[in-house]
């Protein structure tokens, strides 16, 4: 929980969380984790499945400006201010923020919260440990591949995901291994559409 | 329902009229594009005169007549912006006392911009709101006597509203300006407080303009160039001051009258693209009370629409102000698309939406509620009024 946060719950659902990323911040990249603490300590895991860029106000319509970048800044310098960038992430999972392994790791259920993040919470990306403790048995990847965001391609979510666990743990085998790993839970997800799920490790 | 087979007819009548209006409009202005070039040749025995007329006033009702301060032909074309510039706007908006709400509050809500053009220092962009209800914040606006009672009134609180968006003018300007950099400070809409005239109340509206050019002084003593923007400007002051030079009667106007004509009429087609107009001083006669601050003004045609540019008479006298206010102000009309881009900033920050008026309400509510007074303002009529009932 130490990185700063890159963004700040507007929307919020058990389902899904909405964020607008913080001034001087970027967005956290498409099927990246990020994570969210609660005020009561219960730690939201979530995956973002949509980025988007618009105006803050929602009757302020962007229009062509015919200006370069550096002109704008300073010529119209309000611009970039009325400028916002927001997120939506598919929340899989959470930790009660008491229980542990007998490691001494956050025990992390691979389900929906009992609560949704209060509005105005702030959401910080996962560091590599927390990744990597959403791994097996992936049930995080039956949510995603059964109740798909209507509004994302599924499998380049999908394919976003195996990469960043690669990343998680390390490239060379340990990461070849996870991705390993969780393509066999997706393979039989899938019921073994061996044509998709060949199409969605291509993109890993 | 509307009948639209028996309304054809007065669609037709409606076209016709609207033609007949159009040509005596062409008529007009073709007239005042004369009148406008004939009468700048010993344009200064003609701003004599009518300074004379105005000395007189009061004897017989005459229109606000233009005073030239140079060719009332002049057309002049616009320099180069300087580049770095600042320039800081305000504007404000306001919640009107509620009947039903006491004691008396209102609410104003002032926006500062402060835009340093051709740098990437930070803008300021930003509005504070004002609740106030103390009595002694209006104390020093009364008089004595039969005046020294005032209620706040919408024509009181607009008032204030105004005299508090030039003084965050001020303090803007004086904050934001940076050495060796010019510095313009623009106001929306008129400088010239001519709707103080209709309060009825002599003392109050001395006080209200005292304290208006008291805010125009500081400018002053800091060498801060002040400057408005009339946008659609329904002015006709200098129409006047051609009709007074074709020596038009006003109880008796001829049938070729230029009445009826605004100067942004004119001037849409007296200048081009860009340009601006000679300077006049208005002749309102609030101006009296201006002392060194009389209003002067230009017209500037920017894009298809003229809009006004108002300044105190010290502005317009140093050097080269005129033409910054021209360049600043023609930028930003190109900018915004038609109107001021930093005034447009400020007025989205000052505006205060219906919903946000219920929702101060809501607060102010709960806030005596918890504090166990009387909650006045949720009573009867007014409450209904805003949360209608299903």
């Amino acid at each position: 929980m130490d990185a700063p946060p890159v963004a700040e719950v507007i929307e919020s659902s058990t389902r899904h969380v909405v964020a607008e990323v913080l001034k001087d911040q970027e967005a956290p990249p498409f099927g990246t984790w990020v994570e969210i603490e609660t005020q009561e300590g219960v730690v939201l895991y979530a995956l973002v499945s949509h980025a988007e860029t618009g105006s803050v106000e929602p009757g302020r319509q962007a229009v062509a400006l015919g200006r370069s970048r550096d002109e704008i800044r300073r010529e119209m310098p309000h611009v970039f201010e009325l400028i916002r960038t927001t997120f939506r992430a598919v929340v899989l999972g959470y930790w009660d923020g008491r229980s542990r392994t007998p490691e001494g790791a956050p025990r992390v259920h691979q389900t929906l919260p009992p609560r949704p993040a209060a509005l105005h919470d702030f959401v910080r990306p996962c560091g590599p440990e927390a990744v990597a403790r959403l791994g097996a048995p992936y049930d995080f990847l039956r949510s995603l591949a059964t109740f798909p965001d209507p509004a994302v391609p599924a499998d380049d979510l999908l394919a976003a995901v195996l990469r960043g666990l690669r990343r998680a743990h390390g490239d060379g085998d340990p990461g070849q291994r996870a991705v390993l790993d969780a393509g066999r839970a997706l393979a039989r997800l899938l019921h073994d559409d061996h044509e998709r799920l060949q199409s969605i490790l291509r993109r890993v | 329902m509307l009948d639209f087979h028996r309304l054809a007819g007065q669609f037709q009548d409606f076209s016709a009229y609207r033609r007949d209006e159009d040509r005596r409009h062409a008529d007009r202005l073709a007239g005042a594009l004369d009148a406008l070039t004939a009468c700048s040749t010993g344009w200064e025995s003609l701003r004599d005169a009518v300074l004379a007329e105005a000395a007189e006033r009061g004897r017989r009702h005459t229109p606000l007549r233009a005073i030239p301060h140079d060719a009332p032909d002049g057309c002049h074309a616009c320099g180069p912006r300087p580049t770095p510039v600042t320039v800081v706007a305000t504007d404000g908006s306001q919640i009107y006392p509620e009947r039903h709400v006491e004691p008396t509050c209102y609410l104003l809500n002032v926006s500062r911009v402060a835009f340093h053009y051709g740098t990437e220092e930070p803008c300021v962009i930003e509005a504070v709101p004002q609740l106030r209800y103390r009595a002694r914040d209006l104390e020093d606006l009364a008089g004595e006597g039969d005046d020294a009672r005032f209620d706040v009134t919408v024509e009181v609180v607009s008032a204030l509203r105004d005299e508090l968006e030039l003084v965050t003018l001020y303090e803007t300007a004086a904050a934001e300006r940076r050495s060796g950099r010019p510095v313009v400070a623009l106001a929306d809409g008129t400088l010239i407080r001519w709707m103080l005239r209709g309060m009825k109340n002599r003392a109050l509206e001395e006080r209200l303009v005292a304290r208006y050019v008291e805010a125009l002084e500081c400018f002053r003593a800091d060498g801060l160039p002040v400057a408005s923007y009339v946008s659609l400007p329904a002015n006709a002051e200098v129409v006047h001051l051609l009709r007074f030079w074709r020596g038009e009667d006003d109880q008796a106007p001829p049938e070729d009258t230029l009445r009826g004509l605004l100067d942004r009429h004119l001037f849409e087609r007296a200048l081009d693209e860009g340009e601006r107009s000679a300077v006049f001083a208005s002749g309102s006669r609030i101006l009296d009370e201006y002392g060194a601050h009389h209003i002067v003004y230009f017209y500037v045609r920017a894009g298809r629409e003229v809009g006004r540019v108002e300044m105190p008479q010290w502005v317009a006298e140093q050097p080269g102000w005129v033409d910054l206010l021209h360049a600043v102000v023609l930028d930003e009309v190109e900018k915004g698309g038609g109107y001021p881009m930093i005034l447009s900033e400020a007025h989205e920050r000052a505006v205060v939406r219906a919903r946000e008026k219920d929702v101060f309400y809501r607060i102010l509510e709960r806030q005596m509620r918890s504090a166990g007074l009387p909650t006045t303002v949720a009573s009867g009529k007014a409450a209904s009024k805003r949360t209608p009932r299903i």
